[in-house]
C-alpha cells in the first residue's frame, strides 16, 4: 500500500467512525466547481475549484487541472472561508445553569478571596475541547471562535483565547487576543452604581497599567508607590496598552460609545466595541476613530435606557458609514447557538447590509480584527472551509462538509444523535439500543 | 386538541362552553356573555351548568372598525389547511376571509393588494410570550411576569400585569404576529392564568384581549419550581416534590367544584370563592386550558398521567425540548407541544436538543408548533420555523412550506382554542393575513402587510399605518418617534 492510498483510507476511516478528526491531513485536497466567495481580492467566483495542500489553500481558479489526494465535488453548492465566532464561551461553559459546568467568569466568595478576578482571570486552563458545544457549533460551519470570559464582580472580564473546532487537545489557536471591559449600565452595576465610576476605574487602571509598564522593575520590586491594581492585573492589561491586543468594550448608548473612544485615544490603545445598539447614531465617528464592533444584528430591542435607539438596519447604517462590522450569535445563545451568527447576518442583509459584509462579517472581519487565522479563501489562507448546501446566511441551508487546516471534520453531534435515535418513537425499550 | 376532543363529547360542559364562546366571539367587537360560561352572576338563570372561568371579569372590548374590503391579487398562499396555493386571490370583507380563488372581482372601494411575487399566510400565532408582562425597557419596576411569592399562584391573572405600552408589541407586529398569548412566568407550579390578546395598540388590556378565547393556566415541570421553592425550603424541592403540589392542587380544586356542583344543584349555603380554586376548577371544567412549562419526555408522561387522574385535559406542554421522546404519546393523549428551533443547554433538562424535534413531533401526527418565549424570537417566528422545517428535511421527512405554515398558524390557534375563529386562511375566518415580500421561509423575508380582522394594522411602506406606543413617542428625539 503506498502512501498516498494510506493516508486516504485512514481519513475515510476517521469520517466514517464520526470521530472529530485527529491531525491528520491529506496532502492535498481539491474543492471542484462551488460558487466561491473567497472575502479576497478574487471576490465571488461563480464557479471555482480551490486546491488546498497541507492545511492551506494553495489556489483558487475558474478551473483547476489538477489531481488531488481527495476531491469534494461541490457543484451547486456554496463555498465560503469557516465562519468565525466573535463572542464566545465555548470550551468555558456545558450547561447555563449547571454551576460545575460553567468556567465562563469568576466568581467571588468566600473561596476566592484573594483570587485574582479581575483583569488577570485567565480561563485558558479551563477550556475544555471535548465540550458537546464544539461539534454542535462545528455543524453549524464555525471552524473559530474567540473565547472571552464574562464578569460577574469586575469591569474587566479577564484573558481571552481563540480555538479551532476541531475538537483537539491542541486546538487553542491564540491567547490574549482582547480584554473586555465594561461601561454603560453594566459597568456601572459592577463598579457601583454609576457608569462614572466605571470609567473612573478604567482609567485609573489603564493609568496604572502605563506605569507599570515603564517602572516594571521598581514596581515588582516593591520600590514604587502603592497601586491599587496588583502585578499579576497589570502584567494582564500589558498587552492593552502595548496595543497587542484590543480593548473590547461593551456599551450600548451612543454617549456611552463616544466616552469609550475618548478613552481609547486617551491611552492610544485599540478599541473595539460589543454591543453598540446605538451605533449607528455615531457611525461617523466610530468610522473616523477606525473602531470595528461586535452586534446582534438582530438585536432591535429598546430593552434598555442605554439601548433605545436599537435598530435592525444597524449593521447597514454603521457599514454604510465606514464601520467595520463583526456580527455574533444572538442574544444569550451566542455561545450554545454561535452558529446562528448566520441567521443575523442574514437579518442584516435583509435590512441593508450588502450581502458580501454579510459574509465578512461573520468570519474575515472576525479574523483581522482580533489577528487569528481565518476568514479569507486565497493562497496561503488557512483551509477553513466550508461548502453549503446554499447562501450559508439563508435559514433553510446548512454546511455539508466543513474543513478545518484542510481536514474534514465530522458533523455529527448530539442534536443529530438524539435526531436519529427518535425518528420514530414508540413504546418499548428498544430506543436504548439504537447507537 | 380540545376543542375536536371535546366536541366530541357531548356530554362535557367544556366542549359546550368553549363552543358557544367561540360562537358568540364571531361578533367581532361584542361583548361576549354566555349564559354558563361565567357570563353570570352566581346563581345564574339556568341553575345548572357552573362556570368558573369568570370570562366577563374584565370583558374584552376589543373592536377593529372596518374601513375597506382588501383584495390581495396573484399571490402564493400558504392557507394553514396543508395547501399551497399560486397565482391566487384573496378577498377580504367585514373582517372575515370572503374569498379565495382566481380573478376575484374587487368590491367597491377595496384596497388592492398587488400580490404577484408575494406570499400570503395566516397571520402568525405566537402560543407563548411575555410581552407587557416583562416589557422593554427592562427595568427593576416592570417586571411583572412571575408572582415568585409561593408553587401555587393559580389566582393570579397575566392580563392584569400587561403594560399595554411596550413597544415590543408593535415589533411582533411587524415580524406578522397577530394573536398571542401572555403567559405568566414558570416559577411555579401554578403560575396564573394566561390571557389571549390581538396585536393591537390598546390603551388597556381589555381593547387587545382576543374575544372569547378561552383562558388558559401555566403550569411549570422540572428545574424552576423545584428551584425557587426548594431555595426557600418549602414544597417542591425535587420533581417529586412538584409532582405532590400538582395532585394536592387537584384534589383540592375537585372538591372547590363539588361543593359548588352541588350548591348549583341543591341550593343551601353558597360556596366561599376562592380565585386560585376557581381557575383550576376551571380548567376541571373544560372551561380553562392547561399550558404546561415542561421540558423533559418523562415528566411530560407523568403530567398526562396527572390529568388523567383528575379527568382535566392538557392543551400544550410548552419548551418541550424532549417532546420528540414523547410525540407518540402526545399523539394519543392529543395533547400539542409548542418549541423552539435550536435553544438549548441553558440548564440540563434544555439539554438533550436536536433540531429537529418540531419536525419529529410533527411526522407523530401530534400537534406541533413553533413558539417564542422571547421579544426577538417572536419577531422571526417564520425564520425558527423555517429552520426546523429545513431540520426535518434532513432527516429525511417531506414537510414543505404549505405544512411547516401550520406549525405558526393554524397548531397554535388550536392550543389556545381558537382554531375555529382564526389560523388558516379559510372562507369565515377572521381576516388575520400577512402578506410576504417573498416566501416566509426566507430569511430576506419581510411582513409587508399585517391586517387584523381584516383591517391594515401594519404596513411596511407606509409610516402612517405603523403603531408606535406611548413610549416611543419623543424618547430619542422630542420632536419624533423612537425610529
Amino acid at each position: 500500500m503506498n502512501r498516498r492510498i494510506m493516508k486516504k483510507s485512514a481519513l475515510i476511516c476517521t469520517l466514517a467512525l464520526g470521530l472529530a478528526a485527529p491531525a491528520l491531513q491529506a496532502e492535498t485536497l481539491l474543492i471542484k466547481g462551488g460558487k466561491v466567495h473567497t472575502l479576497a481580492d478574487a471576490g465571488t467566483l461563480e464557479s471555482a475549484d480551490i486546491l488546498v495542500r497541507d492545511g492551506r489553500v494553495e489556489s483558487v481558479a475558474p478551473t483547476l487541472n489538477v489531481s488531488a489526494d481527495k476531491v469534494i465535488d461541490a457543484s451547486g453548492k456554496v463555498v465560503t472561508p469557516g465562519v468565525i465566532a466573535p463572542d464566545t464561551q465555548l470550551g468555558i461553559t456545558e450547561i447555563g445553569a449547571a454551576a460545575a459546568t460553567n468556567d465562563d467568569a469568576a466568581v467571588e466568595g468566600e473561596n476566592t478571596r484573594g483570587v485574582q478576578i479581575g483583569t488577570a482571570y485567565d480561563p485558558l486552563p479551563a477550556y475544555n475541547p471535548h465540550s458537546t458545544l464544539i461539534p454542535f457549533n462545528r455543524a453549524g460551519g464555525v471552524t473559530r471562535a474567540l473565547v472571552i470570559p464574562g464578569s460577574q464582580h469586575k469591569i474587566f472580564a479577564g484573558r481571552s483565547f481563540a480555538i479551532k473546532l476541531n475538537g483537539a487537545m491542541d486546538s487553542v489557536v491564540g491567547t490574549d487576543l482582547a480584554q473586555r471591559v465594561y461601561l454603560g449600565e453594566a459597568g456601572a452595576h459592577l463598579a457601583g452604581g454609576s457608569r462614572a465610576v466605571a470609567y473612573g476605574q478604567v482609567r485609573q487602571a489603564l493609568g496604572e497599567a502605563r506605569e507599570y509598564a515603564a517602572n516594571r522593575e521598581a514596581i515588582r520590586r516593591g520600590d514604587w508607590r502603592d497601586l491599587s491594581l496588583t502585578v499579576a492585573d497589570l502584567e494582564a492589561l500589558q498587552p492593552l496598552i502595548s496595543g497587542r491586543e484590543p480593548m473590547l468594550v461593551a456599551v450600548n448608548r451612543a454617549s456611552d460609545i463616544l466616552q469609550a473612544i475618548k478613552l481609547a485615544q486617551e491611552f492610544n490603545l485599540r478599541l473595539v466595541v460589543e454591543g453598540a445598539a446605538e451605533g449607528w447614531m455615531v457611525a461617523d465617528q466610530l468610522a473616523e476613530a477606525k473602531v470595528p464592533v461586535v452586534i446582534d444584528a438582530m438585536n432591535n430591542l429598546p430593552i434598555s435606557f442605554e439601548s433605545l435607539g436599537a435598530r435592525l438596519d444597524n449593521a447597514a447604517l454603521m457599514h454604510k458609514a465606514g464601520v467595520t462590522v463583526i456580527i455574533r450569535g444572538p442574544g444569550w445563545l451566542a455561545t450554545h447557538d454561535a452558529f446562528l451568527s448566520r441567521q443575523s447576518a442574514g437579518n442584516a442583509v435583509a435590512n441593508g447590509l450588502p450581502y458580501e459584509e454579510g459574509l465578512k462579517s461573520i468570519s474575515r472581519n472576525v479574523a483581522q480584527v482580533f489577528g487569528i487565522d481565518g476568514g479569507s479563501i486565497e493562497p496561503g489562507a488557512v483551509a477553513d472551509i466550508v461548502v453549503w448546501s446554499g447562501d450559508p446566511l439563508e435559514v433553510t441551508s446548512h454546511a455539508e462538509q466543513v474543513l478545518i487546516d484542510g481536514v474534514p471534520q465530522s458533523l455529527v453531534n448530539r442534536s443529530t444523535r438524539l435526531r436519529d435515535r427518535y425518528l420514530k418513537p414508540e413504546q418499548g425499550h428498544g430506543f436504548g439500543y439504537k447507537h | 386538541m380540545q376543542l375536536q376532543f371535546l366536541f366530541a363529547q357531548p356530554g362535557r360542559t367544556a366542549g359546550r362552553c368553549i363552543a358557544a364562546l367561540l360562537r358568540a366571539a364571531t361578533l367581532v367587537g361584542a361583548a361576549v356573555l354566555i349564559p354558563g360560561c361565567g357570563g353570570e352572576e352566581e346563581g345564574g338563570d339556568d341553575g345548572k351548568s357552573v362556570s368558573f372561568a369568570r370570562q366577563d371579569a374584565f370583558p374584552s372590548t376589543y373592536s377593529i372598525t372596518q374601513s375597506r374590503p382588501v383584495l390581495i391579487q396573484g399571490a402564493t398562499l400558504l392557507t394553514g389547511t396543508g395547501e399551497q396555493l399560486d397565482n391566487t386571490d384573496l378577498l377580504l370583507e367585514e373582517g372575515k376571509v370572503a374569498g379565495i380563488g382566481e380573478n376575484l372581482k374587487a368590491p367597491k372601494g377595496a384596497l388592492v393588494v398587488d400580490g404577484k411575487g408575494k406570499w400570503v399566510t395566516p397571520g402568525i400565532i405566537d402560543v407563548h410570550s411575555h410581552l407587557g408582562n416583562y416589557p422593554a425597557p427592562a427595568i427593576e419596576s416592570s417586571q411583572d411576569g412571575n408572582e415568585m411569592t409561593a408553587p401555587n399562584t393559580a389566582q393570579v391573572w397575566a392580563e392584569h400585569s400587561v403594560w399595554t405600552q411596550d413597544p415590543q408589541f408593535a415589533l411582533a407586529l411587524a415580524g406578522g404576529v397577530t394573536t398571542l398569548q401572555i403567559l405568566p412566568g414558570s416559577a411555579n407550579l401554578f403560575g396564573g392564568r394566561s390571557v389571549t390578546l390581538k396585536n393591537v395598540p390598546g390603551r388597556r388590556v381589555q381593547d387587545m384581549k382576543f374575544p372569547g378565547a378561552p383562558y388558559g393556566v401555566k403550569m411549570a415541570c422540572g428545574e424552576n419550581p423545584k428551584r425557587v421553592y426548594g431555595g426557600k425550603g418549602t414544597l417542591p424541592s425535587t420533581r417529586m416534590g412538584n409532582v405532590a403540589g400538582y395532585r394536592s392542587a387537584w384534589i383540592a380544586a375537585s372538591n372547590y367544584k363539588k361543593k359548588w356542583d352541588n350548591y348549583r344543584e341543591k341550593g343551601g349555603d353558597q360556596p366561599d370563592r376562592d380565585l386560585q380554586l376557581e381557575t383550576l376548577a376551571g380548567v376541571l371544567n373544560g372551561e380553562i386550558l392547561v399550558h404546561n412549562h415542561c421540558y423533559r419526555g418523562e415528566e411530560m408522561a407523568v403530567m398526562m398521567d396527572i390529568a388523567e387522574e383528575f379527568d382535566f385535559d392538557i392543551s400544550t406542554f410548552h419548551h418541550a425540548v424532549e417532546a420528540y421522546k414523547v410525540a407518540d404519546l402526545l399523539a394519543e393523549n392529543n395533547v400539542c407541544a409548542a418549541m423552539w428551533a435550536d435553544w438549548w443547554g441553558f440548564k440540563h433538562e434544555a439539554f438533550d436538543m436536536t433540531e429537529a424535534n418540531i419536525a419529529i413531533v410533527d411526522q407523530a401526527e401530534a400537534c406541533a408548533m413553533i413558539h417564542s418565549d422571547d421579544a426577538v424570537g417572536i419577531q422571526h417566528l417564520n425564520q425558527e420555523v423555517a429552520k426546523a422545517m429545513a431540520s426535518g428535511q434532513r432527516a429525511g421527512f417531506d414537510i414543505q412550506p404549505r405544512d411547516a405554515v401550520k406549525w405558526m398558524t393554524l397548531n397554535p390557534a388550536r392550543a389556545l382554542g381558537v382554531d375555529e375563529l382564526t389560523g388558516s386562511l379559510e372562507k369565515g375566518k377572521m381576516a388575520d393575513v400577512v402578506v410576504w415580500s417573498g416566501n416566509p421561509f426566507s430569511v430576506y423575508s419581510h411582513a409587508d402587510q399585517v391586517f387584523i380582522d381584516g383591517e391594515l394594522m401594519y404596513d411596511r411602506s407606509d409610516r402612517s399605518r405603523q403603531p408606535h406606543s406611548d413610549f416611543e413617542l419623543g424618547i430619542l428625539n422630542a420632536e419624533g418617534e423612537r425610529l
